[in-house]
């Protein structure tokens, strides 16, 4: 039968962002091709998620509760996605490009022998009302378009921050279809054992999105704390960076040093304070999506690379841009 | 233990990426080949685990002919031998149909345990280990960052990089798949007398028929997932130094963030 | 009229036998601890240092008897020289006296050493023994008294001295005596002896006290004298014998050459490892040591409290030829294995060279230091893949886009964009090849370098043009390193695309592109005529082909590249670039030929530099010390490394600007 099925995400009791972003894509399709848009939601005691779905835009849920699905394993979830999917044949089967997406989509799609398009930016129907997707490939340098013009369902993975979230309709509700999936511990070949916590709250520089980096006009190691406020201003994921003459200067450790000798990262937005843009720094951050530049000499190479610069003292500018971020975020 | 290690020869990351005039694909002249760097992971780990446990490291490819070096580079780090899964059918295969091929070479090898990159970074389609898996009815660990093999318990336990600097331990049982993430290892550097034995190390190719495999299954032919039209992104506007007093140029840059850069 | 000569063996009765019989003993010793040592070196492979005889004869004259290089470092080089031929004319006075005694006497019945040839022998023997016991006396006085860093005092080292001092002090008293007992008014011509009887005779003692003092004397002498020659060739001593022949073979390449490893592909070795790899000159060259420590004194990596010294390294190599070299040759192993990299030679001492060649340029003795560190680190990169780990994305970087940072090839040549130049894919008539280099490609600071020059070129209307994406890294890092396979691959391909277009003619702003076309390029199989950017731009200023309108009125000093002044003697160019700019120069104090690196050679500017001082900040404090504003370089690395220097001491009164910016300073209106 038809449906635009969904699978959502959890943690510690909440939906992740993805999840009303793919109800919000899942809708958009509705309005084209009309049929419904169903949730799925697997794990432990989350009944009560269960009816949140609605107002984003769910007609069905699926709840699969089970005692094993409470930690998530790519062979659990796919044993009871795969065998739904199988049993209701669904049009058009998405998935967040998180972490757990990208581990668990290749594994259901293998097993329904349909296709698959990781980390999509742009899904639409074509004039068959097909998927058509667009995904980037060479790390971002070019893009291509991408069907499953035969198997079925069709599966995406939708790249998260990418569709708005469309507004609630509180009067909306789901119909929820519980049920205990057919799953047997003996069976798994995989177990999650631990989660371990990141050490501290900062993560490593090459995982963080966002990064605020100190070059030796910092001047001293105490003042790389107007970086990390400027880094905690953007929320999570983010983290401080060093170039390799603050760390030379012992105002920074290295294992936050960015460039060529340091750690090569790729964040959505990298500002750089007080960073001249020596090429082997360049070399650790040149793929950064967006790159700011903040830096006292207008002919500091770093301009030549920033997407957007401000010539000015670091000391006055990163403040007020923490302020700033720190309004806008609140403002929602 | 029998180590596989499946690898894909790729574009270096620094290569210039042009698109062929009809737009089908890119042009291959001016391109520097290398080992996708996540499989150099996985070509350490193997040589580690062996260097540890005692056994062998096979390399296995699907590729063009071209591949061969990447699988040599291999062998110049330490693998035995190599495997090359090379036929004119093969090409335009996509994640599901190179899935299926790796797995038919495989499973006429034995093996302990399967290591691969977490993803190639030509296609960045990341899905090949799990279709693998799946064919081969393995379990499997992605984006892995860290190993410890139990063979005579036939299980191992590999730290998985989830999100926000979070990780997981799983526990699974051999033999497995993992598929390699930066900073797993430390891939060892090729020494000289490493390259010149590689280059008489014994490359084994494998057409469709060693495969047992028909047209139909691979290729465009075998994919699921069509891929259409190649194109640019939108360029990367030049870089703007914001005017005005700092407060006002601040703000400006904050807006920007959030406006066209979709940041905040 | 008395005979004017001396009788020899006086007073001490028919010991002649005796005599005779005693020196065996000293030969002999002297002769066997020499053959023991060749053994030793022997233990090394072949090398050819046979050629080109005449101008090895040269070389040893020029500074093993004239020693002009040792006398650079003038106080202690003066007292060497008086001591040294001190020793020399001493023996030949000695040698005469055998002649006259041994063959010409009893065989031709010729007695020479009277008259006026035995006053002036007197005379002159006597001189030379007041200069060497001064010698000695300054020597000790350096030692004990100024003891500089450079001179450790182990029992060999004063032993010598005492030693020798005690064989001159007792020839002389030797000769007093017989003059306080003999009195032949002649002997004034022994003006030393003569004071020296004068004053014994002061003493007022009688005759057969002299005479006996003489005869104990003249044994004790005798002994001392034998003693010392058996001494030779198991001390530091050696040195009379292995020096003079370590400079007779010395290396006539440039400084700091280091060949290609030939036939690659068929080796099974790469690099040394062992002491037997070494070659026998290699081996020679540690007992040609006479620890003088100019090498350390004028090492950058040792001043700036790196864990290296050169004089250390040869040191430790010689204690391992002699703790190993004597198990081989009795065809026994070191037990417990002593590894040469890593337990004799440590790791750090390696990687912290620069391989500036100061030690090689100021060594008396000339020992080549740094093929040795080139060698071992070849082993460790070949071999062992053991270096320091940001050099793993350096060589990854060479390999896939031929320059060392992680930029596509294909933008090579993009500073170039719009600027009037022309590239070789493109034009067929060009006469030079201006090779621009990595940093002169890629790094923002140095494009402007690049820029400045194609200015300069454009006004002079020279006909040059670029390879833009053909051209590769010139391999220099990457063999200094010892990753020579890597840097072959470069080489060979860069040689291809130069045979390619029939270049003959390149100018390049880089001293380390220059060395390694001039003098490595042909041992790969292409020569080439290869001018540096400060000859050109000299050459230009001559000819009048540029227009110096403006006149630059600074304080300049220039900072002497390593790699074009102590490699390649290219010292004056740049400096009548920067007279005829009518900038005051204000000469360093190391400088020329004694300048201080920059500390990015040797591959050192892809290394962290984690130990000691920075090398680069103390060549700029050197900088400051002329009051110049302004420090010019000729050279991308020395460029980089000063103008960190500034900003990391956040200097604001000097700047750092290459030649071609100043004379494109001056070009404008």
């Amino acid at each position: 039968m038809p449906g635009i099925w969904i699978i959502t995400e959890h943690k510690e009791g909440r939906f992740k962002k993805i999840t009303y972003e793919l109800l919000s894509q899942a809708r958009k399709f509705k309005e084209k091709i009309g049929e419904e848009v169903c949730a799925l939601l697997l794990g432990s005691n989350i009944e009560s998620l269960a009816n949140q779905l609605g107002p984003y835009g769910a007609d069905k849920v699926y709840l699969l509760e089970d005692e094993i699905l409470k930690n998530y394993t790519n062979e659990s979830y796919t044993q009871v996605i795969a065998g739904l999917a199988k049993f209701n044949s669904p049009s058009i089967l998405l998935g967040g490009a998180t972490a757990q997406g990208k581990d668990l989509l290749p594994r259901v799609a293998t097993r329904l022998g349909t296709g698959l398009a990781t980390d999509c930016i742009n899904i639409d129907l074509d004039e068959k009302n097909f998927l058509n997707i667009t995904r980037p490939i060479y790390a971002g340098k070019l893009l291509i378009e991408a069907t499953i013009p035969q198997s079925r369902p069709q599966m995406a993975m939708l790249r998260p921050n990418v569709v708005e979230i469309l507004p609630q309709d509180g009067s909306k509700k789901a119909e929820i279809i519980k049920s205990k999936p057919d799953l047997k511990k003996e069976d798994l070949k995989s177990f999650l054992k631990e989660i371990l916590k990141g050490e501290s709250k900062e993560i490593d520089v090459t995982e963080a999105k966002i990064i605020v980096s100190g070059g030796r006009a910092m001047k001293d190691k105490e003042n790389f704390k107007i970086l990390e406020d400027l880094a905690n201003a953007f929320g999570e994921g983010t983290a401080v960076g060093a170039s390799r003459a603050a760390v030379d200067s012992g105002f920074a450790l290295h294992d936050i040093q960015v460039g060529q000798t340091g750690k090569v990262v790729n964040p959505t937005l990298y500002i750089a304070c007080g960073i001249s843009g020596a090429i082997q720094h360049l070399a650790g951050m040149s793929t950064s999506k967006y790159i700011v530049a903040i830096n006292k000499d207008p002919d500091a190479p770093i301009f030549q690379k920033a997407d957007y610069g401000i010539v000015g003292d670091l000391f006055e500018v990163v403040p007020l841009l923490t302020r700033e971020v720190k309004k806008l975020r609140a403002e929602g | 233990m029998n180590i596989v290690v499946c690898l894909k020869q790729v574009p270096d990351t620094e290569t210039k990426i042009i698109l062929n005039p009809d737009s089908t694909g890119i042009l291959t002249e001016g391109i520097k080949w290398v080992m996708n760097p996540y499989d150099e992971y996985a070509v350490e780990e193997g040589l580690k685990i062996k260097e540890k446990f005692g056994g062998k490291v096979t390399i296995v490819s699907m590729g063009p002919d071209r591949s061969i070096e990447a699988i040599r580079t291999a062998l110049a780090m330490g693998a035995d031998e190599g495997v090359l899964l090379n036929d004119p059918a093969l090409e335009g295969s996509d994640s599901y149909a190179t899935a299926l091929v790796l797995s038919k070479a495989v499973s006429q090898m034995e093996y302990d345990i399967i290591l691969t990159g977490k993803q190639a970074v030509d296609l960045d389609c990341s899905q090949v280990y799990a279709g693998l898996a799946e064919f081969l009815n393995l379990p499997y660990v992605s984006v892995v960052v860290g190993l410890e093999l139990f063979p005579d318990q036939k299980k191992a336990i590999a730290k998985r990089e989830t999100e926000g600097g979070e990780k997981e331990l799983i526990e699974v049982s051999l033999p497995a798949i993992f598929a390699c993430q930066k900073d797993l290892n430390i891939p060892r550097y090729t020494s000289l007398p490493g390259i010149m034995k590689a280059k008489k190390k014994e490359i084994k190719k494998l057409g469709l028929a060693d495969l047992c495999l028909n047209p139909e299954h691979v290729g465009k032919a075998g994919s699921k997932l069509k891929t259409g039209k190649y194109f640019l992104p939108p360029q990367r506007k030049a870089g703007i130094k914001i005017e005005g007093e700092i407060p006002e140029a601040t703000a400006k840059l904050v807006k920007l963030l959030r406006e066209e850069a979709k940041i905040i | 009229m008395e005979q004017v000569t001396r009788e020899i063996f006086w007073n001490v009765g028919g010991v002649r036998l005796i005599v005779y019989l005693l020196a065996l003993i000293p030969v002999f010793l002297f002769i066997y601890g020499l053959w023991e040592k060749i053994k030793l070196w022997r233990i090394g492979k072949k090398e050819n240092r046979y050629d080109q005889v005449w101008k090895r004869i040269k070389s040893t004259l020029y500074n093993g008897i004239l020693q002009v290089r040792n006398l650079e470092k003038a106080f202690p080089g003066t007292f060497h020289v008086l001591i040294f031929w001190g020793f020399i004319i001493l023996f030949i006075g000695t040698v005469i006296i055998f002649l006259q005694e041994d063959i010409t006497l009893p065989i031709f019945n010729f007695n020479f050493l009277q008259g006026n040839f035995y006053l002036w022998y007197s005379l002159i023997l006597d001189l030379f023994g007041v200069l060497a016991i001064i010698g000695v006396l300054l020597a000790l006085y350096r030692r004990f008294f100024l003891r500089p860093e450079s001179l450790e005092n182990k029992s060999e080292d004063f032993l010598s001295l005492y030693w020798f001092l005690l064989v001159l002090l007792t020839g002389f008293s030797n000769e007093g005596l017989r003059i306080a007992a003999t009195n032949p008014d002649f002997e004034r011509w022994s003006f030393a002896g003569w004071q020296i009887a004068s004053g014994i005779k002061s003493l007022g003692m009688d005759l057969n006290s002299i005479l006996t003092l003489h005869r104990i004397n003249w044994w004790i002498h005798l002994l001392l004298a034998f003693g010392f020659i058996g001494y030779i060739s198991y001390s530091k001593l050696l040195h009379i014998i292995s020096s003079p022949l370590n400079i007779f073979f010395r290396s006539f390449e440039p400084i700091g050459l280091i060949k290609p490893i030939p036939d690659l592909e068929n080796q099974e070795t790469f690099g040394i490892s062992k002491l037997e790899e070494f070659t026998w000159k290699d081996l020679l060259d540690t007992d040609a040591c006479t620890k003088c420590g100019r090498c350390q004194d004028n090492c950058p990596a040792w001043t700036s409290s790196k864990p290296l010294s050169p004089k250390k390294v040869i040191l430790d190599l010689k204690a391992h030829l002699l703790e190993k070299g004597k198990l081989l040759l009795q065809k026994k192993e070191l037990s417990p294995e002593k590894n040469l990299i890593g337990e004799v030679i440590l790791e750090d001492e390696l990687w912290a060279c620069t391989t500036c060649g100061a030690c090689m340029r100021f060594c008396p003795v000339t020992i080549e230091h740094i093929p040795k560190i080139v060698e071992m680190r070849r082993n460790l990169v070949l071999m062992q893949s053991k270096f320091p780990p940001e050099l793993n994305l350096f060589f990854k970087n060479l390999e896939n886009n031929y320059n060392p940072w992680t930029i596509g090839f294909a933008t090579r040549a993009d500073w170039a964009k719009d600027l009037k130049v022309k590239l070789f894919s493109q034009d067929k008539d060009i006469e030079y090849l201006y090779f621009v280099g990595c940093s002169g490609s890629y790094d923002e600071r140095v494009k402007k370098v690049s820029k400045a020059l194609v200015n300069i070129f454009n006004q002079a209307n020279l006909n040059f043009g670029i390879l833009g994406q053909e051209e590769f890294c010139c391999g220099d890092s990457a063999r200094r390193i010892g990753n020579e396979y890597l840097a072959q691959i470069l080489i060979q391909q860069n040689i291809e695309t130069f045979k390619k277009y029939n270049i003959k003619k390149v100018i390049v702003s880089c001293p380390h592109g220059y060395n390694t076309f001039k003098n490595e390029y042909p041992l790969f199989g292409y020569e080439i005529e290869v001018i540096h950017h400060s000859e050109l731009i000299s050459d230009l200023i001559k000819k009048g082909k540029l227009n110096l309108n403006k006149k630059l009125d600074q304080i300049v000093t220039y900072h002497d590249s390593c790699y074009l002044g102590r490699y390649n003697q290219i010292y004056d160019p740049p400096r009548r670039i920067l007279k005829s700019l009518s900038l005051n120069l204000k000469e360093m104090e190391l400088s020329k030929y004694k300048g201080f690196c920059c500390g990015a050679g040797g591959g050192r500017m892809w290394m962290e530099e984690k130990l000691g001082k920075r090398i680069n900040q103390m060549r700029i404090e050197q900088a400051q010390d002329t009051g110049a504003k302004i420090v010019a370089t000729a050279c991308p690395f020395c460029l980089t490394m000063l103008e960190d220097g500034i900003k990391e001491k956040e200097i604001k009164n000097i700047q750092a600007l290459d030649l071609s910016e100043l004379v494109e300073l001056s070009l404008q209106k």
